[in-house]
């Protein structure tokens, strides 16, 4: 008895009628063959995609460190320069009798100043100070129309009063330093042909 | 290799040179990110920036130039403390002395004043920047806040710095401006007093001042600077651009 062992054939590829070979059928591959298996059907939605949004950073150093330090080297410059040519004020010693002819506060304050000129001391010294102090504060949580409105042309409004206010306290401070002199009162500088001229600035720094 | 590379490459290969620089010059991207994370000075940025953070129209460097001119002023102000004591009848003599008598006194006096009005004013133009782009929006609001009251530190600093000269301007100056508290409704007395210490503008006055300005102003500053550097990272980095 001849014990012919066939081969044992563990996995059978059906033939698939030739005509009928469909795409799916050509990319048949035996599972003897197959490295891998299915685990599990996943849809398309849930595969986890690396999205990579454009890259819009640049390295710290060197891109924003160099004008960084180029900036503080010019204001160093410009501060050294200032500071060998112009001296700082300085006028006689304080004395509590002589009231100075024009009496003027540091020009950051020469707006309250001037409406100190149109207002009751309270309303120009007290509550406007904390009133622009306290509600500059406030911006940010009364400016709530569209939060991500930042074009000045989708904020109009806030642009128009923030702008208005800048105007003001410019004009005012403008006034306090060119034309304001003795005792507070109304000059102009420079113009000889005024009846109420001043040779030149009454400010310091 | 020439005599100077030579040099070059001693220096930067002896011990003192790698316990100082733990890495070599940043030349690639792995050495750039360590040169801003492990520096203790440049660590309050993040290692990369917005492309539209590092361009100069901006930001205008505003906000960084301001916190530069306090370090300026501190430094200069420290020197100055060396030689000024704040009293009614040495103040002014020692302004005279620091001009003439100190070295570089007077340099260093000229630049604590120009620097005090440059900080006042690049302050207003941060904040007008800052306003201007929309930048105090959620979530940078109380970072705005936190500015604000930085604003008003800058300004008490000047302005308490103002009278330290113990001058005609600086005494009437003071004068004009601690006389407005004596208008603050109901509590105008006690305001008065505590600024001035007295009825008129006297040696109190001065010490207080001198204390506000060397020491309780600058101390408020640092801390509220360090929470406002704080939030710029916390809130997400620089604005977006318009």
């Amino acid at each position: 008895m001849t014990d012919t062992k066939a081969p044992p054939e563990k996995r059978v590829v059906l033939p698939v009628d030739p005509t009928r070979r469909t795409e799916i059928d050509k990319q048949r591959v035996p599972m003897s063959a197959r490295p891998y298996r299915l685990l599990a059907l996943v849809k398309q939605d849930a595969v986890v995609r690396v999205q990579k949004e454009p890259d819009d950073t640049v390295m710290t150093w060197p891109h924003l460190l160099s004008i960084e330090f180029f900036a503080a080297g010019m204001m160093s410059i410009f501060l050294l320069l200032m500071g060998l040519f112009i001296n700082a004020p300085l006028e006689e010693l304080a004395n509590s009798n002589v009231t100075p002819a024009v009496a003027k506060a540091p020009w950051y304050f020469l707006g309250l100043q001037e409406l100190l000129a149109y207002f009751h001391p309270t309303v120009a010294g007290v509550l406007t100070p904390l009133l622009v102090l306290v509600g500059a504060g406030f911006i940010p949580y009364v400016d709530r129309g569209n939060l991500t409105a930042t074009r000045p042309s989708e904020r109009k409004t806030a642009v128009v009063l923030f702008t208005m206010f800048c105007a003001l306290g410019l004009i005012l401070t403008f006034v306090g330093i060119f034309f304001r002199g003795p005792g507070y009162s109304f000059v102009i500088p420079y113009l000889p042909f005024f009846e109420n001229t001043t040779p030149g600035l009454h400010f310091s720094l | 290799m020439s005599f100077l590379e030579r040099v070059d490459q001693t220096i930067r290969r002896s011990p003192v040179w790698r316990s100082l620089f733990r890495q070599p010059y940043p030349n690639d991207e792995r050495s750039r990110a360590y040169a801003v994370m492990n520096n203790v000075f440049l660590h309050i940025h993040p290692v990369r920036v917005r492309q539209h953070a590092v361009k100069f129209a901006y930001t205008f460097c505003l906000g960084g130039l301001s916190f530069f001119l306090f370090l300026v002023l501190t430094i200069t102000g420290v020197y100055l403390m060396f030689f000024y004591v704040p009293s009614a009848t040495l103040a002014y003599t020692n302004i005279l002395d620091i001009q003439s008598q100190v070295t570089f006194g007077l340099l260093t006096r000229n630049i604590h004043r120009w620097a005090a009005h440059l900080m006042v004013f690049f302050v207003f133009l941060h904040m007008m920047r800052v306003f201007y782009h929309g930048a105090y929006k959620p979530p940078r609001e109380f970072n705005w806040v936190v500015g604000v009251v930085l604003l008003f530190l800058t300004i008490m600093l000047s302005f308490t710095g103002y009278l330290l000269p113990w001058d005609q301007i600086a005494y009437w100056a003071i004068t004009i401006g601690t006389n407005m508290g004596g208008y603050a409704p109901l509590l105008n007395v006690p305001v008065n007093r505590l600024l001035l210490g007295g009825l008129e503008v006297g040696q109190n006055t001065l010490l207080r001042f001198y204390v506000l300005h060397i020491m309780v102003f600058p101390l408020a500053a640092a801390i509220f600077l360090a929470v406002h550097f704080w939030r710029i990272r916390k809130d997400g980095g620089i604005s977006g651009p318009l």
